[in-house]
C-alpha cells in the first residue's frame, strides 16, 4: 500500500533520536520514524501470519481467490464506512441491521431500480437519525445505535414479514453475481471504488481529514472552525449508505434478500476496522488499516469454512481475535505495562514508616 | 472515553437552539424542570398508566393466569438487568455477553445436573460466571478497552462455545428434580423466582448504597479521573461491576431454565437489550454516574407489561424488537436533554 508521508495521523511525533548524526543512521531512524508513524502496523503483522499459516495449511483459500475476494469485499465495505464513523470517536452498531434492512426494503420493490435507489436512500436516511441523535440530542452513539441496531432488526422482520425475500427481477440480480473483468465480481469492484474513494477522502480532502481532528479533540476542533455537527452528519451518512450499499450487493448475489442477513458482519466489520489501528477513541486509523484488517478476516474466515470448521467455531476464533484485537491497543499495553511496574517497584521497596 | 466528553458540552449554536427554544429565562427554566421531572419521576407516572390502560383495554392482560406468566417472564430478565446495573452506572455502556451468560448458565443447570448432580452444576456456573465477569472486567477495567466491543466479542465467543459444546441441543431436566419443584412453586399468583428477584434487586441495592464498592461504582462512572486521584483502585471497581453482572446473570439462567426446567443455547435471545431497555426506561443514567437497582425494578415491570401487551395483542418478534429499540433511545434521548438542560 501507498506509504504517503503526507500522514492523516494528528498524533505529534516525538522528534526522538535527532542527536544521530551519521547518513546510515539517520536513514534507518527516518524509516523508523515513518513505520512507527503508521497506524497499520499489528494488521500487516496479523495478515502476514495469517497469510503464511493459510498458505501452509489451507492453501484452497488463496488459490480460490474470487470466493476470498467477495468475502473481504463483505466485511470491507461495512468496514470501511464504520471506519468514517469511528476517526470521529462515534460508533455505528447499527450497520448489520442497516444491511438487513436495505436488502429487505430492495427485494420488496418489483423494480430493481427503485428498489436499489429507495434502499440507498434509506442507508443514507438512517445515516442522518443516527447523526441526529448523536450530535444535536446528544446521546452517546454507542446507546444511540444499539437502539438503532434493535429498531431495524425489528424493521427487517415486519417489512419481510420473518421470511426471506426473493428479488423480484432475479435474472438481473443473477447477472450481478457473475465476473465481470476477470474474476472481478460488481461487488469486488465497487468495493475497489468505495474504497479508493473513502481513501482520497480522508487523506486529500478538507472535509475527511477534518474527520481526524473532530475525533482526536472535538473541542479543539469546534474552536478552530470546523462545523463539527455537520462533519459528525456527514460521517454517519457515509456509515449509512455503504452499508446500504453492502445490503442491496448481498441480496441481489443471493436473488433473496433475508432478514437476519449480516449477523457475523457487525462482528467481522469491526474486527477488520480495529485490527487495522483503527482507534476506537477517535482520530487515528486509516482506511488502508481497515482494508488491512477485512482482508486478514475475509482469508480467516474463508479458510476456516474451507476446512469444514463449524460457523461456531468460526465465531469463537473471531470473537477472540477482536477481544485480543481491541485490548492490545499499543496506548492500552503501555499503561498496562507502566501499571505492572509500578506495582513491582512498589512491591519490591521497603515499606516507608507511617 | 466519550463520557468524558460529551457531545453536550460542546455546544453548537444550532444546538443550543434545538433544546432551548426561547432564550428568555423564564421559559427556558420551565422547560427545564418539565424535561427534568420527565427523567425523574416520569416513569412511575408511565408504568401507572401503562399498567391501567393495558388493564382496561387488553383482554385477558388482567387474570391471574396472565399476571403469573407476566411475573414468570419478567424475573430472569429482572434479575440480569438489577445486575447489569452496576455496569451502566460505572459508566461502561452496557454488558452485551448477558446474552451468552444467561444461555450458558441455563444449560449448564440442566445439563450437568442431570449427569453429575446439582451441587457441581452450580459450582461450574459459579465458575463460568467468574470467568465471564474477570474476562470482561480486566478488558474494560485493566486494558481500558471499550465495554460494547469487548462484551460483544465475549458474546459471539461463549455463544460459539456454548453451541459447539452442547450441539444446540435441547435440554430436559427429570420432572422430580429440584430445578423443578423451584420453577413450579409459587406463594398464589407469584412464582418463587419473583422472589428470587425481589431479594436480588433488595441484596444489589444494598450494595450499590451501603457499601464502599457501591459508592466507588457511582464515583467512578462520574468522574474516573478523580476517582483514580483519590487512590481507589479503578480497576477493580470495574471488575466488580461486571462480575456482579455475570452472578447475576447466572441467576438469571438458573430462573429461566427452572420455569420451563429446559435449557437451549437459543432461549436468552433478546436478554441483552430487554434489559438494558429496563435500566435505562427506570431511570439510570447511560452517561454513568447516577442510578439505581430499585428503579431497575421498576423498569423492569414497565418493559415486562410493554412486552405481555403486544405479545396478547399479536405483535411479531420484530415489532417488539423495533418497539424497544424506540423505547431506549426515547428514554436516553429524554435523559440527555435533562443533563443537557441541567449542565447549561
Amino acid at each position: 500500500m501507498s506509504q504517503t508521508t503526507s500522514e492523516p495521523t494528528t498524533e505529534p511525533e516525538p522528534q526522538q533520536g535527532l542527536a544521530l548524526g551519521a547518513a546510515p543512521g539517520d536513514l534507518l531512524q527516518r524509516l523508523r520514524t515513518a513505520v512507527a508513524r503508521r497506524t497499520e502496523g499489528r494488521a500487516v503483522a496479523l495478515l502476514t501470519l495469517v497469510v503464511i499459516t493459510v498458505a501452509i495449511v489451507e492453501p484452497r483459500a488463496l488459490t480460490s481467490y474470487p470466493v476470498t475476494l467477495g468475502r473481504i469485499a463483505l466485511i470491507g465495505l461495512v468496514a470501511l464506512g464504520l471506519t468514517a464513523v469511528i476517526l470521529m470517536g462515534e460508533l455505528d452498531l447499527g450497520v448489520a441491521s442497516t444491511l438487513a434492512v436495505s436488502g429487505v426494503v430492495m427485494a420488496s420493490f418489483e423494480s430493481l431500480t427503485v428498489g436499489i435507489i429507495v434502499a440507498l436512500l434509506g442507508g443514507l436516511l438512517i445515516g442522518v437519525v443516527n447523526a441526529f441523535f448523536v450530535v444535536i440530542v446528544g446521546i452517546n452513539s454507542f446507546i444511540a445505535t444499539l437502539g438503532m441496531l434493535f429498531f431495524l432488526r425489528g424493521a427487517a422482520f415486519v417489512i419481510s414479514g420473518e421470511q426471506p425475500v426473493r428479488v423480484a427481477n432475479a435474472d438481473t440480480a443473477l447477472q450481478f453475481g457473475r465476473p465481470l473483468v476477470g474474476p472481478l465480481t460488481p461487488r469486488i469492484l465497487i468495493f475497489i471504488v468505495v474504497f479508493i474513494a473513502l481513501h482520497v477522502f480522508v487523506t486529500r480532502m478538507r472535509v475527511g481529514r477534518e474527520f481526524y481532528a473532530v475525533g482526536g479533540n472535538r473541542e479543539a476542533a469546534y474552536d478552530a472552525g470546523i462545523p463539527v455537527v455537520r462533519r459528525v452528519f456527514t460521517g454517519f451518512m457515509i456509515s449509512g449508505f455503504v452499508s446500504a450499499l453492502a445490503g442491496v450487493i448481498n441480496a441481489m448475489e443471493r436473488t433473496a434478500a433475508d432478514p437476519t442477513a449480516g449477523g457475523t458482519v457487525l462482528l467481522a466489520s469491526f474486527a477488520a476496522a480495529i485490527i487495522g489501528g483503527v482507534l476506537l477513541n477517535g482520530g487515528r486509523g486509516s482506511i488502508v488499516g481497515a482494508l488491512l484488517g477485512a482482508a486478514t478476516l475475509g482469508i480467516l474466515q474463508v479458510s476456516l469454512t474451507l476446512s469444514g470448521v463449524q460457523v461456531d467455531v468460526q465465531n469463537i476464533i473471531i470473537g477472540s481475535v477482536l477481544l485480543l484485537a481491541v485490548i492490545s491497543d499499543p496506548a492500552s499495553v503501555r499503561r498496562v505495562m507502566a501499571r505492572a511496574s509500578t506495582f513491582l517497584s512498589e512491591r519490591s521497596k521497603p515499606q516507608p514508616a507511617g | 472515553m466519550m463520557t468524558d466528553e460529551p457531545v453536550a458540552e460542546t455546544p453548537s449554536p444550532d444546538q443550543a437552539a434545538a433544546t432551548t427554544p426561547a432564550a428568555e429565562p423564564g421559559i427556558e427554566e420551565r422547560a427545564v424542570t418539565v424535561t427534568e421531572w420527565m427523567a425523574d419521576r416520569g416513569i412511575f407516572i408511565f408504568t401507572a398508566l401503562l399498567i391501567l390502560a393495558a388493564a382496561v383495554f387488553i383482554d385477558g392482560f388482567a387474570s391471574l393466569t396472565n399476571i403469573t406468566d407476566v411475573f414468570n417472564r419478567a424475573a430472569p430478565i429482572g434479575i440480569v438487568a438489577v445486575g447489569m446495573t452496576f455496569v451502566v452506572i460505572s459508566a461502561n455502556y452496557l454488558d452485551l455477553s448477558v446474552v451468552a451468560q444467561v444461555a450458558t448458565s441455563a444449560v449448564v443447570l440442566i445439563a450437568v445436573s442431570n449427569e453429575y448432580g446439582f451441587v457441581l452444576a452450580i459450582l461450574a456456573a459459579i465458575v463460568i460466571a467468574l470467568v465471564y465477569g474477570f474476562v470482561n472486567g480486566v478488558a474494560v477495567g485493566v486494558f481500558k478497552a471499550n465495554a460494547v466491543i469487548v462484551t460483544l466479542s465475549t458474546t459471539f465467543i461463549g455463544l460459539g462455545l456454548l453451541r459447539w459444546v452442547s450441539g444446540g441441543s435441547i435440554y430436559f431436566g427429570p420432572p422430580d428434580g429440584p430445578v423443578r419443584v423451584f420453577g413450579s412453586t409459587r406463594l398464589g399468583p407469584i412464582p418463587l423466582s419473583m422472589i428470587v428477584l425481589v431479594a436480588m434487586t433488595l441484596l444489589l441495592s444494598f450494595v450499590l448504597n451501603r457499601t464502599t464498592f457501591g459508592f466507588l461504582v457511582k464515583a467512578y462512572g462520574s468522574n474516573r479521573e478523580a476517582t483514580r486521584l483519590t487512590g481507589a483502585n479503578t480497576a477493580m471497581v470495574v471488575i466488580g461491576a461486571f462480575v456482579i453482572t455475570a452472578l447475576a446473570a447466572m441467576v438469571g439462567g438458573f430462573v429461566l431454565a427452572a420455569f420451563s426446567n429446559t435449557a437451549v443455547s437459543s432461549m436468552s435471545t433478546g436478554f441483552d437489550f430487554r434489559a438494558l431497555a429496563a435500566i435505562i426506561v427506570g431511570g439510570t443514567s447511560v452517561f454513568g454516574g447516577r442510578g439505581s437497582v430499585m428503579r431497575t425494578l421498576l423498569g423492569v415491570v414497565f418493559v415486562s407489561v410493554l412486552t405481555n401487551i403486544m405479545v396478547l395483542s399479536g405483535l411479531g418478534f420484530g415489532m417488539q424488537q423495533m418497539a424497544i429499540g424506540l423505547l431506549i433511545v426515547a428514554a436516553v434521548s429524554v435523559d440527555a436533554l435533562a443533563r443537557k438542560a441541567g449542565t447549561s
